[in-house]
């Protein structure tokens, strides 16, 4: 949708330039982030996805990532769960540079996410998911030795048993446990997802627009159990949020990251991000004429362009706090 | 030199609108015409028909074969097949294909007889003249090939590149779901190009036919080499495929100029030319380490995001599933137990010969069950398990034989040399996705059954080689028992595998390459561990079959006849034990009775494998199998008589009507199938 033609934003106002984690691109980060990456650039043929951006989470924190349509939020997941090359950059997981690690090294450091589009295994259903993903975790060798081994037709152990049912029940799956994934709706699928990220018991989580396909019931409770495993979990569990919602992501996150165009065009607290003027022009559509609280003035002219269809209104950012 | 070069064009000119056939269908279809050798065959037959046994006039014979019928027979195939394949798994289409890969040949013999034709007149007329052409002799035959070339390129990348039709195809290539959007119709388009694809396919017939013989099988192997040119293609490009099909020509023909005309190695090099550039491309994309790619199904990013996730590999097993996991352990487990009891207690009740036979339909049942393992779990097609079954064999014969070692150990290790071969080319094909390991074990069988089981030890002046049952299983009814045993203890097995960690992290990889990556799991490594234990148990049923119908020819164990197999047992269901079993008897068991009860009818066997063909290509539409859509109509139409689901999950938190799924499959999956 977007196109490499596209000009990028103006310089951002003062404001943006406040947030934290501004660092040159080749300087490692300090051991302290839980995650990192600096300067990722991503191109798809001549669209240029990902453009010199950096993002970096403390262990135990929440990082929001919003932007438009097309924006490259999925892109730079991809880039940080090692699923997408990037161009140029680096990423660190706890410290370690992890830029040439597979998908699967990653996942083995404490690495897991959700897709946009479920990812999700047809054959098996939502319990196997989950536990399939703690044992790639935790006891990696049953992989393959467990086929020799009789013993997988018993009931499995306590503590996985315990874990497993315990995210089931968590995520209130637990009537659907045994249900085959392809019979499910997206918005359970989700839920699947969440889950098997959970059992794998992750130190960082990327979670793609977990929100969209919830009904509001269902997304307060994923909004809750977030907070939940965050401030409980030891070691602590850093997350990545990417959503439309901003409103949820606003109220979420400690930190906020905005793309546009494959730039960052903001970082900073929620409470930063709620004023900064290039994010209100980003998100500002030209179908929003109650929403003259900003002045227009501010708002550069190709940059109010870029926010496409199904933008979240000013009203989002000012909506919860 | 350059005379070997000018030969050499002509097979490798062959070959070149061979492979940039099928890259054409394969881009604009996204079906890798599997059968496009045995479409070439039938129109070469029936151009000689016309031709030769008619005495049509070449020009006549050759419009209205290969501009007339062949085209129509690629309509027709769209209409009855294809059509409904547009969105269905790769999987499933190159298994449709497979199936007309069977059929076709049959219906060839049906239609025109089973004579052998030793010559075979292309579209130059007898006698052929000769020009020359720099001082090296040229055949008008050899010059109508390279202006078809030349034509066929020329013209190809004309309408591809400048002309509307072109736009609408390259659109589609893109996005299917796009170009129906936008008001393009596809399906008139999808006409256009099976139209096509046949038409090459009838071209390359009737100008191979004077090269290579009116042989199904030599075409086959014709087809296998184009097919080397797809996969260093990469199956899209069209300029890369001509070229390389032209270069394979080059190097055989410069090989039978170089190398000891009368060495048996040479013959054997020949043979190996397709072989050796699929291994060039796989080593070279190992040293690379890229993959080719993830999506090698069809469509671009677009069409990924829009259709439903899991859909485009799916294709129906979810009914499958769905099914097993609402029905309780009871009606699980006691179907296939009374099966298993009821053909186990057969052998008792019949006498003699039949006894014999029902040795080889479980020694068959074990070879099946590796597909159960690599196809009905793995979701992998591979086309080689003949071939493996062929290595256990003969491992089996020479340690045993010529050794002395005991015969279970000896196949024992059989199964283990099969199982490293297994490991080894799924290591180098998985790699690239699953089209390439159809196309690269279908090579791997080829070149076994040409290089190694012609070799002169196993060969053994063609009485072939015998191999003793062990001493306590040598009448056909203790034999047969141990087949059943070993059958039974490689199904326990499966059940286990299923279950286990193991054959998780195989769905896992199976359903979702990303999803499997992130969650820590080697899709790599799970389906290459599917694949040697597939080779494994092809291997221990090579090794009964040995046993079983000793002494046997190595020619036995032929890929094509293999392919046959596979038709078979897809017919009948891919994921469970007991369709191996039954697909065992019903491999070996018509096929006898017909020739025991009526031996003069000489065309059953050809109805047999035209009827296999058409269970195969029915895998459209029932991917998991006769028996599986069977036993879930017999047991749709037993809860219509229960007023309600007592063992039924309750609908889930979310609303979810979990205990209707059973019945009815997930509806955005059974509609893509259907
Ligand atoms: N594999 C790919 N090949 C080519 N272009 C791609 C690919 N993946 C993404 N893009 C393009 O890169 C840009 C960024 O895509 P991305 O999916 O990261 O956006 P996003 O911010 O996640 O958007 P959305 O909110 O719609 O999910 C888009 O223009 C998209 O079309
Ligand atoms: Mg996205």
């Amino acid at each position: 949708m977007t196109t490499a033609a596209a000009p990028p934003p103006s310089p951002p106002p003062p404001s943006s330039s406040a947030g934290p984690a501004v660092a040159p691109a080749d300087v490692p980060p300090g051991s302290a982030a839980a995650l990192a990456a600096r300067g990722v650039t991503v191109r798809f043929g001549g669209l240029m996805a990902l453009h010199d951006v950096s993002i970096e989470v403390e262990p135990g924190a929440i990082a929001g990532l919003v932007g438009p349509n097309g924006a490259g939020k999925s892109t730079l997941l991809g880039v940080l769960s090692g699923l997408q090359r990037p161009n140029a950059g680096k990423v660190w997981l706890r410290g370690e540079d992890v830029t040439q690690a597979s998908p699967r090294a990653r996942a083995a450091r404490g690495l897991a996410r959700t897709f946009q589009q479920p990812e999700l295994f047809m054959g098996l259903t939502v319990r196997e998911h989950l536990v399939l993903a703690y044992r790639a975790r935790t006891a990696r060798h049953r992989l393959w030795r467990d086929m020799f081994d009789p013993r997988s037709l018993l009931p499995a152990s306590r503590t996985e048993n315990d874990r497993v049912d315990g995210l089931l029940e968590l995520l209130r799956l637990t009537r659907v446990a045994k249900a085959p994934v392809a019979a499910l709706p997206l918005g359970v699928l989700r839920l699947v997802e969440v889950g098997r990220a959970l059992a794998s018991d992750p130190q960082v989580l990327l979670l793609d627009e977990p929100l969209s396909g919830l009904d509001i019931k269902a997304s307060e409770n994923l909004l809750l159990v977030f907070r939940q495993i965050v401030d409980q979990a030891d070691p602590p569990l850093s997350l990545v949020i990417v959503e439309h919602d901003v409103a949820a992501v606003l109220s979420l996150s400690d930190t906020v990251f905005v793309l546009d165009f494959g730039e960052r065009i903001a970082v900073g607290t929620p409470e930063q991000i709620r004023n900064d003027a290039a994010v209100r022009a980003a998100y500002l559509g030209d179908s929003e004429p109650a929403q003259r609280a900003t002045p227009t003035s501010e708002i550069p002219a190709e940059a109010a362009a870029s926010g496409s269809e199904p933008s979240p209104s000013l009203a989002d950012l000012e909506g919860r706090s | 030199m350059l005379q070997f070069v000018i030969a050499g064009l002509v097979l490798g000119g062959i070959y070149a609108i061979a492979s940039a056939g099928l890259v054409i269908t394969y881009t604009s279809s996204g079906i890798l015409n599997f059968a496009f050798g045995a479409m070439a065959f039938f129109i070469a037959r029936f151009y000689y028909y016309l031709h030769t046994q008619e005495s049509w006039s070449i020009a006549a014979a050759a419009v209205v074969s290969i501009v007339l019928a062949a085209p129509a027979m690629g309509v027709v195939l769209y209409f009855l097949l294809f059509r409904y394949l547009r969105l269905s798994a790769p999987l499933i289409k190159v298994v449709a294909t497979i199936g007309l890969l069977v059929a076709i040949p049959s219906l060839a013999t049906l239609a025109f007889g089973n004579q052998a034709i030793q010559q075979a007149p292309g579209l130059a007329p007898e006698p052929v003249a000769v020009y020359q052409f720099l001082g090296v002799p040229v055949t008008l035959d050899q010059v109508i090939v390279y202006a078809c070339v030349i034509v066929t390129v020329v013209a190809g990348a004309l309408v591809l590149r400048y002309t509307e039709v072109g736009l609408k195809v390259r659109a589609m290539v893109d996005s299917p779901a796009m170009t129906g959007l936008s008001g393009t119709n596809p399906g008139a388009i999808s006409v256009g190009v099976w139209a096509v694809s046949t038409f090459f396919a009838g071209l390359v017939g009737v100008l191979a036919a004077p090269i290579i013989g009116l042989d199904s099988g030599k075409f086959t192997v014709l087809i296998a080499a184009s097919l080397a040119a797809v996969v260093a293609a990469k199956l899209r490009n069209l300029p890369v495929a001509v070229l390389v099909g032209l270069a394979m020509g080059v190097a055989t023909s410069l090989f039978q100029r170089y190398l000891p005309p009368a060495s048996q190695w040479t013959t054997e090099i020949i043979d190996a030319v397709p072989f050796m550039v699929i291994a060039l491309f796989l080593v070279y994309s190992l040293i690379r380490g890229g993959r080719v790619g993830d999506n090698e199904g069809w469509g671009g990013v677009l069409d990924r995001a829009i259709t439903p996730q899991g859909e485009s590999r799916l294709a129906g097993s979810a009914s499958g599933t769905v099914e097993t996991a609402s029905v309780g352990v009871v009606g699980k487990y006691a179907g296939p137990l009374l099966l298993m009891v009821v053909v186990g207690a057969l052998p008792m009740i019949v006498s003699g010969y039949w006894v014999g036979l029902f040795a080889q339909a479980f020694a068959y049942a074990v070879i099946f069950l590796s597909w159960t393992i690599v196809t009905g779990e793995g979701g992998m097609l591979w086309l080689c398990q003949i071939t493996f079954a062929g290595v256990g064999a003969l491992t089996t014969a020479q340690l045993a034989s010529n050794h002395g070692w005991p015969v279970l150990a000896a196949a024992l290790v059989g199964g283990l040399v099969a199982m490293v071969m297994g490991a080894l080319v799924g290591f180098l094909s998985i790699r690239l996705g699953d089209l390439y390991v159809a196309l690269v074990t279908l090579t791997f069988g080829l070149l076994m059954e040409n290089l190694v089981f012609t070799l002169p030890t196993f060969v053994n002046q063609g009485l072939g080689l015998s191999v003793n049952r062990p001493g306590f299983a040598t009448t056909d009814l203790t034999f047969t028992y141990l087949s059943l045993l070993v059958f039974v203890v490689i199904a326990l097995f499966i059940v286990n595998f299923r279950r286990s960690t193991t054959g998780l992290a195989l769905n896992a990889a199976r359903w979702s390459e990303a999803g499997a990556r992130t969650s820590g799991i080697s899709v790599v490594q799970q389906k290459v561990i599917a694949g040697s234990l597939a080779a494994f148990i092809a291997g221990i049923g090579g090794a009964l079959i040995a046993m079983a119908q000793s002494p046997f020819q190595p020619a036995e164990f032929a890929t094509f006849q293999g392919v046959v197999w596979l038709a078979i047992f897809v017919t009948i269901g891919v994921r469970s034990n007991v369709a191996a079993l039954i697909a065992g008897v019903m491999f070996v068991f018509p096929d006898a009775l017909f020739q025991y009860y009526l031996p003069s009818w000489t065309t059953l066997p050809e109805i047999l494998s035209v009827l296999f063909g058409l269970g195969a290509i029915s895998a459209a539409k029932y991917p998991e199998g006769a028996l599986a859509e069977n036993s879930r109509r017999l047991r749709a139409l037993l809860q219509g008589f229960r007023p309600a689901r007592p063992g039924g999950e309750p609908p889930g938190d979310l609303g979810v009507p979990v205990g209707v799924a059973a019945v009815s499959p997930a509806p955005r999956i059974s509609e893509q199938v259907s």
